[in-house]
């Protein structure tokens, strides 16, 4: 019987799991997502390819925001430039799909070290204000640019074909999303337990102590918003390529609350809570729907009148419960269930 | 030149209201620490309650002013009780993000329960017109511009002399040395945000007085963000002067460059302000000790 958790060596404290049942869950999984295109029917796959495409924005946020701390209230901005540096040379200049997915993540990278520049000198709510103010600005300048955006009319994008595979139905497109998605989560995991993410989580806790330690907050704030800003930026052109449509109205200032709302949900700073946080994000509106409508035909009407309002209260109120009752967010209460499984009866 | 002048006076009136929301932040931030994301939804909702009341009877201006005045108090109080106290001694963070997940809800509640239209609040004042130096004001927008120097007045006399001013400045400071010295931090804090929702309504009134209500109204909390940060989080008054100053660059903007410049002119402000003083024009600096 095993008696406890040694670890010998720095490479077994940083593996990505030690336990060979999680790699096994997981790879059950990925399988099982892989197949949902052929068990599942078109309204169910459709909340599984928004779970896909949202979870690698949040995913994105999640490197700025939960690991090294710093606030973005102008994600969308992000999300919005991604959507257009992949629409722009791929629907009206004829561009690869492949191009286009690059430049939807390299278009917002640069952009974010515009915004990254005045974060070196800014903290906290300073530099929440200043994302916010970066995300108008941006669709403000998108609108304007008229002759290459087509302004508030938006861009026709259809789906991509890559490689000779054809992604144009949603089973086909389920999978380009799961494999970005996957791709994502692998490459934010193994940021985390590298140099450079171990840099970011000591910018976090406590940035003084992290520079006199040596790290260059300058350069490693902006990597942050930098790899950030990639992932998030892809995220935004599959969201579009998706809706096969890109406009700015496509992209409210409301889904940089949900971004929040998913990291806070799930717990900051944990990119497992990011995951579980995004599919309770996603599925929360269609939970509230069915919610209502088992309380009568007058309940689910006024969601079918009022459903971006409702959505947005569903919104609010869980950010204010989860920080009001459970900070740790649902990895936290995650973390309680294993720890129960595993001692019970004993407490610890 | 009078094309000018008119730009820049009627940037003031606008820049007024924009003043009054900003000082609703500073209140709050300097009295707990936090900045108040909702405040552009407390200004439409208590917009929205005058506007219902002066629908509902039409009993002139000051029955529409004490009742906005009466909801101003609740929804202050309310917001304290219910939703901020439970947060005291959280992480600056997790308070901030309950005051976004605040708004968010606020905002959906103002939709839910009055239309999406935009009404004027008509109660017969404040559409006159007045001549100030050959230019054309109405009397409205001179009242919101006394009512922006009124307010600025009082509060720094407020924070400078009163015992409860003093304890707001020390609760926010620190608030575990200002309980330590007999300040009852939470009866502070519900007056700040008493005070805060109520410059929010003078200021919301105003604005559907001048303009109308309508759901964008909340597109003001947004505008005052920057001349808060422009004068500085932490001073009040600098938070009233930063928005007269964004109220004239932004019509200047408007005026000059092209009318949607108008919409980001205060955001690429901040941005360049913050490069140059990440603290605010006004704001003082914050000395970090390890």
């Amino acid at each position: 019987m095993r008696s406890g958790n040694y670890k010998e060596s720095v490479a077994e404290l940083i593996v990505l799991s030690d336990s060979a049942i999680v790699w096994v869950w997981s790879a059950i999984l990925v399988l099982l997502l892989a197949a949902a295109p052929y068990l599942l029917n078109s309204y169910a796959l459709s909340f599984v390819i928004l779970i896909l495409i949202t979870g690698t924005g949040a995913l994105g946020l999640h490197l700025l925001t939960g690991s090294t701390g710093l606030i973005s209230l102008g994600h969308v901005g992000f999300l919005l430039l991604g959507a257009y540096a992949y629409a722009v040379p791929v629907a009206k200049y004829g561009a690869s799909p492949l191009v286009g997915l690059l430049l939807a993540g390299v278009v917002p990278a640069l952009a974010s070290v515009v915004v990254g520049l005045p974060s070196l000198r800014l903290k906290g709510l300073y530099l929440a204000i200043t994302t916010l103010a970066f995300s108008f600005i941006i669709s403000h300048i998108v609108l304007q640019m008229s002759w290459l955006t087509n302004g508030a009319r938006g861009l026709a994008v259809a789906r991509p074909e890559l490689f000779g595979i054809d992604f144009d139905s949603d089973a086909r497109f389920a999978h380009l999303c799961l494999l970005v998605a996957a791709a994502t989560l692998f490459a934010v995991l193994n940021i985390e337990r590298s140099r450079v993410g171990r840099a970011f989580m000591a910018v976090r806790d406590n940035d003084i102590a992290a520079r006199t330690m040596g790290v260059n907050l300058e350069s490693y704030k902006l990597r942050a918003f930098m790899a950030s800003a990639f992932f998030s930026g892809i995220a935004g052109a599959l969201f579009g390529t998706y809706l096969s449509f890109v406009s700015v109205d496509g992209f409210p200032f409301l889904m940089s609350i949900e971004a929040l709302a998913i990291l806070i949900v799930g717990g900051l700073g944990s990119t497992l809570g990011a995951v579980i946080g995004t599919v309770f994000i996603v599925l929360l509106p269609e939970a509230g729907r069915v919610a209502l409508s088992l309380l009568g035909a007058n309940a689910e009407k006024l969601f079918s009148t009022g459903a971006h309002e409702l959505r947005s209260v569903l919104y609010g109120v869980v950010i204010i419960l989860f920080l009001r009752f459970e900070p740790r967010g649902l990895a936290g209460l995650w973390r309680d269930v294993k720890r129960l499984w595993v001692n019970w009866p004993l407490r610890f | 030149m009078q094309y000018f002048l008119d730009q820049v006076i009627s940037g003031i009136a606008i820049g007024a209201i924009y003043g009054l929301v900003a000082m609703g932040f500073a209140v709050i931030y300097k009295s707990t620490g936090l900045a108040n994301f909702a405040q552009g939804e407390m200004t439409m909702l208590i917009a929205y309650v005058a506007w219902s009341i002066a629908g509902a009877a039409p009993g002139g201006p000051w029955l529409v002013a004490g009742g906005a005045l009466a909801a101003a108090v609740l929804l202050g109080l309310a917001i304290e009780r219910l939703i901020m106290r439970p947060m005291l001694g959280e992480p600056v963070f997790a308070t901030v993000m309950v005051t976004i997940g605040l708004s968010v809800v606020l905002r959906s509640v103002i939709l839910l329960i009055w239309d999406p239209y935009p009404h004027a609040l008509d109660i017969g004042v404040g559409r006159d017109i007045v001549h100030v130096g050959g230019t054309g004001m109405r009397s409205g927008q001179l009242a919101v511009i006394a009512a922006l120097l009124a307010a600025l007045g009082a509060f720094w006399g407020f924070f400078r002399y009163s015992r409860v001013g003093k304890a707001m400045r020390a609760v926010a400071s620190d608030d575990r040395t200002a309980q330590l010295m007999g300040i009852n931090a939470a009866r502070i804090h519900a007056v700040a945000w008493v005070a805060s929702s109520v410059i929010a309504g003078v200021a919301g009134v105003f604005f559907a007085l001048l303009y109308d209500v309508s759901p964008n109204m909340f597109h003001l909390g947004l505008k005052a963000f920057p001349a808060s940060i422009l004068g500085g989080l932490d001073s009040v008054l600098g938070a009233g002067f930063g928005g007269i100053l964004m109220g004239i660059a932004e019509n200047l903007a408007g005026g000059y460059l092209a009318p949607s410049a108008k919409e980001i002119a205060g955001f690429v402000i901040i941005i360049a302000v913050l490069m140059v003083r990440p603290f605010g024009l006004f704001g003082e600096r914050d000395i970090e000790r390890v």
